[in-house]
């Protein structure tokens, strides 16, 4: 569980800008010493045992630690949850996605779940209706107008929570929440070792046997967190209201409904599954591409597809330990041409976004195409233009002349088309050509085949910042290194149509930014370098993880930055704090404070702006 | 007496036969010679005669290949040059730039093989030089070595690096002159153009009904009044938080594209047939006849599509095992050709524009934070001589723009 430096002190900064600085100098601790108790921590970090107590809550109110007893010493020994760290910075992408899906309600409860960490129900009942009543109460808002609440009463709270949960975008803590992967394993792999082999695990057979109940022991951990979202399942509640409220999920159920919706056991304690929030980032992600390569409404499409699709799927990556003995096939479904369209806004015009030829033109049958299976694992990156369905052409395009000859006298040249088939042509284009963001595995069923498609698009990042970095002919070059493999000079130079020179001082300038890379091979075994043969390549996986550390230093210095502005415009800051001046900030400060204050805000929010920004590439990159 | 002009008219008849049996470059063994019926009774003997009197005459040329001894015939004009040389030296000279064929030969190549003085060698190919048996002549591969080809003979592909190269210099001009020529093809050919109003389809047969109609009633309900970000990219300009949600799934974002007047490009439905292929560009090329003085076979066309496609600027699509190319991001591509760009662009007005082909990269984050582009990035460190504390990218980048504000606002 090595972490890259740059990402521990992106975390630590992180906690320090949300926590303030005592939790922060616990983090830092840890990061730095790995697994600690609180003595050593204190210890460590010249903090007090107190102090370090209180930095120590802070952090575990919000997931960001996790913990276990030591069997020798009986002391609770403290280490880094990272990713929950890390996470802190997509919070703000994260409440917006809540905002477009679930409404301004959803989000209300999404933003107090962030700011309170992990919650018992009860307790943020409680805190709702504190809120509630407060405004209710008339006689306080004699004078000012009466805000508007987001959520209105306990039972669409309820009502709201039960969606989200449903979504899995909140989850239950439960006994191994606050447990490492790898102390989980530990513990699982000790349960099944007493359980069913006390002997010791002989052969192969028994080896692989273990390997299963290990896997489904793990799996059984990890579904605990969902004890909640299959309680509701159970009741139906999902189902029955699904019927009454299509296309009516972004403003929240009717009043009716909410009381359909079972209450939930005050008891649990819930926060912000980010796993899942990280598998919906993905799906607007992906829509972003296909906007770009493909168009609007098409995107629009996609991003329906993807809704229906990612419902049941959890995370991005599956657990090389867990998932591993069940295939992709099986953790990604299928959706159906029908029930996307069930989905897609009756506003929207579907003949949109796609040009408009005679169906002459257009051969069916490899339109319409299935890919029943998923792509085997291919080399990346190596000759994926030619792919492998080069023996069935000939088939195809027999039949194919039949079809068209038939359909021409039939139809008009632009026949009109129904709303299922304009839909279709879009999921069609979808499934055609490069990136592959659709697979049509059946007839009428489209599924997605994130894997390769991520790393497609992974690729085309790297190239978009190639590009910007080295300019159109250095992505040429890299491109090529990366179809064809290792090459000479004279070879990139003929496949690039370059000039010599321009190569020569292409290839130097991003060697020394890391993307390509000199091989020397020795012409005889004098390895004399004057005679040797240099040979040029690029390390993609290299680049990946160069550039990841790339954005995660970014983010520090920006970070860094804020902080040094900050402190320069420390006494404005303070004076806006107060509390006579909160909210009346123009009023009440002198002209050049607010100018300096009202600067600060709007650096702090370029700053903020562009971590999410770099987050949106590093989380390509090493997430989704 | 009578012998000599016996073999004298059997060489000519063997000289003639060998031919009428095939081009100069063909090798004849004994038997081949033979079997041709010029010399009586099969008389080996009076073959090597005759065979010896031709390569003395220089009109037969002898080869060692692993079968044995052979043949080829030489021209009379061609044996006349050698026979018209002063002395052996200087034959030998010509012989090897002769068999050195349309490649050339290296100067130090000829001196090596032959082992001959400096002085004298000069010598031959000075006194070959002006009598214009050989010239020199530049090669591709070897710019800097000087080479001597058969003065009446055109330089090799490979010599010369093919139709790309004028005198031995890649010739970048011509190459991107064709490849905007190329990618303005694929783009027409490949997308349709949705105009605001009436459409038109180039290339596939203007079928414009159902893009009128749909233009006549834009989905008001739906138009936001904000901009769309692809032209915040295209600006440069940074985005905040509040703006990158609007290119959100659920957002109405398809309508609001609908902009009339604007002629926009859009992909082509799935399964479309006509794609050009490599073999449609060089045919349009051809007949487009932009390429007067080189003709450009299907390679070499493959060659500059094949650069575009690392160019990141088109994809092949295969339809039926029929691979075609179409351009990528077709929505961000300007419908305008290169050379319409260029007229347009207007040099006051921003930056350096390198290329008039497709779309701007597509932004990314950390190309737009100052640390994705510094040149010091490697050093900077907090402590360090550079950090982001005094970071002077930083500072230029936050407060830049102020400084902008304030002259506008006074
Ligand atoms: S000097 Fe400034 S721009 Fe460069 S890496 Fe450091 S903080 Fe970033």
């Amino acid at each position: 569980m090595a972490v890259i430096k740059e990402k521990a002190e992106c975390c630590t900064l992180l906690v320090d800008e949300l926590y303030g600085q005592l939790p922060a100098r616990v983090y830092a601790t840890l990061f730095q010493r790995g697994k600690l108790s609180v003595r050593l921590i204190s210890q460590f970090s010249k903090l007090s045992a107190r102090q370090v107590k209180n930095g120590l809550c802070v952090l575990q109110q919000h997931n960001l630690l996790f913990y276990s007893v030591d069997a020798n010493s009986g002391e609770a020994e403290y280490s880094v949850n990272h990713e929950y760290a890390y996470n802190l910075v997509r919070t703000g992408k994260i409440l917006e996605m809540v905002d477009n899906s679930y409404g301004p309600a959803g989000r209300d409860v999404m933003q107090n779940l962030l700011l309170l960490g992990q919650t018992r129900i009860s307790d943020l009942v409680a805190a709702y209706q504190a809120k509630i009543n407060e405004v209710n109460n008339d006689d306080a808002w004699l004078n000012d107008k009466k805000p508007e609440l987001a959520i209105k009463s306990k039972a669409q709270l309820n009502s709201v929570l039960c969606r989200l949960i449903e979504a899995e975008l909140i989850d239950v803590i439960h006994s191994k929440t606050f447990q490492s992967a790898h102390e989980i394993e530990k513990q699982v792999h000790r349960e099944v070792m007493d359980v069913y082999f006390s002997n010791g695990i002989k052969g192969t057979k028994a080896k692989i046997e273990f390997e299963q109940r290990v896997a489904e022991g793990l799996r059984k951990v990890r579904e605990e967190s969902k004890t909640l979202k299959r309680k509701l399942a159970q009741n139906g509640g999902a189902s029955k209201r699904r019927k009454l409220a299509v296309g009516n999920e972004t403003n929240g159920a009717p009043e009716e409904e909410e009381d359909l919706d079972p209450a939930l056991d005050p008891r649990q304690v819930i926060r912000i599954n980010y796993e899942k929030c990280i598998v919906e980032l993905r799906s607007r992600r992906l829509v972003q591409y296909v906007n770009e390569t493909l168009g609007e409404t098409t995107g629009y499409v996609y991003g329906q597809l993807l809704k229906q699709l990612t419902k049941n799927i959890s995370r991005c990556k599956s657990d090389p330990l867990i998932d591993a003995l069940t295939p992709e096939e099986k953790v990604t479904p299928s959706v159906t041409t029908n029930e996307i369209l069930d989905k897609v806004k009756t506003s929207i015009d579907l003949t949109l976004g796609i040009g408009k030829i005679p169906s002459k033109s257009i051969s069916k049958s490899a339109a319409e195409r299935l890919t029943p299976l998923a792509p085997k694992d291919k080399i990346p990156f190596m000759n994926q233009d030619d792919s492998d369905d080069d023996e069935e052409d000939g088939d195809y395009s027999d039949s194919d002349e039949e079809m068209d000859t038939k359909k021409e006298n039939g139809d008009a040249p632009v026949a009109r088309m129904s709303r299922p088939e304009q839909l279709r042509q879009h999921l069609l284009l979808l499934a055609e050509g490069h990136p592959g963001f659709v697979r049509h595995c059946g007839e009428d069923e489209w599924t997605v085949d994130f894997k390769p498609l991520m790393e497609n698009l992974r690729a085309t990042e790297l190239d978009s910042i190639i590009e910007q970095t080295s300019g159109r002919q250095g992505l040429r070059l890299i491109r090529i290194l990366r179809t064809k493999g290792k090459l000479g000079e004279q070879a990139l130079q003929s496949l690039s149509l370059m000039r010599k020179v321009d190569l020569q001082q292409k290839m130097l300038e991003m060697r020394l930014v890391g993307f390509a890379h000199t091989q020397e091979v020795p012409r005889d075994n004098k390895a004399d370098p004057k005679k040797s043969i240099f040979l040029w390549y690029c390390d993609t996986e290299q680049a990946y993880s160069s550039l990841i550390a790339k954005c995660y230093a970014t983010m520090v210095h920006c970070l860094q930055v804020l902080e040094v502005r900050r402190q320069k415009d420390k006494d404005v800051l303070s004076l806006a704090k107060r509390t006579n001046v909160k909210g009346k900030e123009k009023d009440m400060m002198r002209d050049e404070s607010y100018a300096r204050f009202a600067k600060f805000l709007k650096d702090e929010r370029l700053l903020m702006a562009e971590m999410m920004r770099i987050d949106d590439t590093l989380a390509l990159l090493q997430d989704y | 007496m009578a012998d000599r002009d016996k073999i004298q008219i059997l060489k000519d008849a063997l000289y003639e036969a060998a031919r009428d049996h095939g081009s100069d470059q063909r090798l004849f063994t004994q038997r081949d010679l033979l079997d041709m019926q010029v010399i009586p009774q099969d008389n080996i003997g009076l073959l090597m005669q005759v065979i010896q009197i031709l390569c003395d005459e220089k009109l037969f040329v002898g080869n060692t290949t692993a079968s044995g001894l052979s043949w080829r015939w030489r021209s009379r004009e061609d044996a006349k040059k050698y026979t018209s040389l002063p002395n052996s030296e200087i034959m030998m000279v010509y012989a090897m730039v002769d068999e050195a064929g349309a490649d050339g030969i290296w100067n130090r190549t000829i001196k090596n093989k032959l082992n001959m003085a400096d002085s004298l060698m000069k010598h031959c190919i000075k006194y070959l030089e002006q009598k214009g048996y050989i010239a020199s002549m530049k090669n591709v591969e070897h710019p800097n070595k000087k080479m001597y080809i058969k003065a009446n003979l055109r330089p090799s592909d490979r010599a010369t690096g093919g139709p790309w190269f004028t005198e031995g210099e890649l010739d970048t001009a011509f190459i991107n002159e064709l490849q905007e020529i190329v990618f303005d093809f694929i783009k027409q050919k490949s997308t349709y153009t949705s105009h605001g109003g009436g459409a038109g389809v180039p290339g596939v047969g203007a079928q414009g009904g159902g893009a009128q109609q749909r233009e006549k009633n834009p989905k008001k309900g739906v138009v936001q009044g904000t901009i769309p970000h692809s032209e915040d990219i295209s600006k440069g300009t940074k985005r905040s938080a509040g703006e990158i949600s609007n290119d959100d799934t659920a957002a109405p974002a398809p309508a609001k594209k609908t902009r009339p007047g604007k002629p926009q490009l859009l992909p082509l439905p799935a399964g479309y047939k006509s794609y050009p292929t490599v073999s449609d560009i060089a045919k349009f090329i051809h007949h487009a006849g932009i390429t007067n003085n080189t003709t450009l076979s299907e390679a070499d066309i493959q060659q500059l599509v094949d650069v575009l496609y690392y160019d990141g600027l088109v994809e092949p699509v295969k339809v039926n095992g029929r691979k075609g190319y179409r351009v990528t991001r077709i929505p961000k591509q300007d419908p305008r050709t290169c050379n319409q760009r260029r007229l347009d662009h207007d040099p006051t007005k921003g930056g350096i524009v390198t290329s008039f082909m497709g779309v701007e990269p597509s932004a990314s984050g950390l190309m737009e934070a100052p640390c994705g582009r510094c040149p010091v990035y490697d050093m900077c460190e907090e402590g360090g001589p550079v950090s982001p504390s005094n970071c002077v990218y930083f500072r230029r980048w936050l407060d830049g723009d102020e400084v902008q504000e304030q002259v506008i606002s006074i």
